[in-house]
């Protein structure tokens, strides 16, 4: 490897890894987090089947599963200025990423709450609980557990697809990355350098998720013991 | 104490209750006998409305209820003065021992935990799981989570308590300490409803048997009269279907 690339490799490093974490990481968090109240609050609508806005649910879940993300970037950052509605990059993408990872979130939630027996929700009727209070204290906490999993997928994808952000301006990791190739044509060793750091971030994420399943088993009352 | 009159329930068209009526008094031990599809677990879920009857009048310390239309509210406040021990358990699954018999104090009846868990103990203790307290439902053998459930229900002290075969999914050899526990509260005066296939445990413990078949109450009477004076070829020969089994 030649001095001018390692030179290059060294000084663009914290640059990328600093948009990282001042942009890419930000991103994630924000938009993941507002994704699961918006996961949860749908699947309880179609869960408790409140009329109206269960079919508002339904149809927001079709637009969203059925248009590319980025169309969807597209859409929301230069589309909606024609109605006159003009947000800035960071807060545009944050809207579309916690919009889009919602609708399938929503699905990921929703099947969970519905993998808890049935029984559940009757013992707690039993014993005085309200419908509320079962779902707060018993089935939530259970279904959650279920959708752990697939929901740590859900993030270790955004964490990815937020480098489709820098098709709207916003000055993420990827972004940033290919501003240095822009300038040293180093494509191939720029490239591979962030890639080195989105799969950092996807393995600390997976370190957490492996984490976060043994304690939630531990709530459970432990894993089956494999013979 | 608890009164129903004409009970009636269909599932897609097919009637599976005809016009249910009994009667339980405080302290009855009133076991529900009768074949396979008879409507029992149907009957017993109707009275704690896991199942909307489609007809029928519910007197109950002294308030009549129309079935099908009591309210929400109305049926939560009812269930406040009953519990019910469900064939496959359902502790949740989410809680310790002690907190599955807890949860029903704390959240719906707001006492303190202190005392909650003071009143948990003594139910635990009463169905020999004290040691128990902190193991999760999957921790526990199918004899102790129907132990654990049965001290769930006691621990609400309510005024009768429904008991949905509660030894049905059980193994053999389990069987014997949930009915010695069920045994327990019978003798502490505890007013229970139970559906079983356990004739012989109605026959010693139960002070009313009732017989159904076919979504209709064939007869209801004390418990020795049912077994000694029995008259309806229908129940002899389920009788005595039940005690060739037990060769």
């Amino acid at each position: 490897m030649s001095e001018r690339l390692v030179d290059i490799l060294v000084t663009s490093f914290p640059r990328i890894l600093g948009q990282g974490l001042m942009v890419t990481l930000p991103l994630t968090v924000i938009s993941f987090a507002l994704a699961l109240v918006i996961a949860v609050i749908c699947a309880m609508i179609q869960i408790a089947d409140v009329r109206g806005l269960k079919q508002l649910v339904r149809f927001y879940i079709w637009i969203v599963r059925g248009t590319p993300l980025l169309v969807q970037l597209y859409l929301v950052y230069f589309g909606l200025p024609d109605l006159g509605v003009m947000l800035p990059a960071f807060p545009c993408a944050v809207a579309v990423f916690a919009l889009n990872e919602g609708a399938y979130c929503a699905e990921t939630v929703r099947a969970a709450i519905e993998a808890v027996p049935k029984g559940q929700m009757e013992a707690g009727y039993c014993v005085g609980m309200s419908y509320v209070q079962i779902m707060g204290r018993i089935v939530l906490p259970q279904a959650f557990r279920t959708a752990f999993p697939p929901l740590s997928n859900s993030l270790i994808s955004m964490v990815k697809d937020t480098s489709l952000a820098a098709n709207i301006t916003v000055m993420e990791m990827f972004m940033a990355t290919q501003r240095v190739v822009g300038r040293t044509y180093e494509a191939l060793a720029l490239y591979s350098e962030v890639a080195v750091i989105y799969l950092f971030f996807c393995t600390v994420i997976t370190k957490l998720q492996a984490l976060g399943e043994k304690k939630l088993n531990a709530m459970n009352g432990g894993n089956v013991i494999r013979a | 104490m608890l009164e129903v009159t004409g009970l009636k329930k269909s599932f897609h068209g097919r009637e599976i209750l005809s016009g249910v009526d009994l009667t339980v008094e405080k302290g009855d031990v009133l076991a529900v006998l009768g074949p396979s599809g008879g409507g029992k677990t149907t009957l017993l879920r109707c009275l704690n409305y896991l199942e909307r009857a489609d007809a029928g009048q519910m007197t109950f310390i002294g308030r009549t209820m129309d079935m099908p239309r009591l309210s929400r509210k109305e049926i939560a406040a009812y269930r406040r003065h009953t519990a019910f021990v469900f064939q496959s358990f359902n502790l949740f699954s989410n809680k310790t021992a002690l907190q599955n018999v807890t949860e029903g104090l704390i959240v719906p009846r707001k006492i303190p935990r202190a005392q909650a868990e003071e009143r948990a103990m003594a139910a635990l203790e009463k169905v020999g799981l004290a040691d128990r307290r902190d193991a999760y439902p999957s921790q526990l053998s199918g004899g102790q989570q129907q132990r654990v459930a049965i001290a769930r229900a006691v621990a609400v002290r309510p005024d009768v308590i429904f008991l949905d075969e509660p030894t049905s999914a059980l193994d053999p050899e389990l069987i014997g300490g949930v009915l010695e526990v069920i045994r327990g509260l019978a003798e502490d005066g505890m007013t229970m409803v139970i559906v079983t296939h356990e004739v012989n445990f109605a026959r010693h413990v139960s002070t009313r048997v009732l017989f159904m078949d076919q979504g209709q109450v064939l007869t209801a009477a004390p418990t020795a009269e049912f077994f000694e004076e029995q008259k309806l070829e229908r129940v002899q020969s389920f009788l005595r279907s039940l005690d060739r089994k037990d060769d």
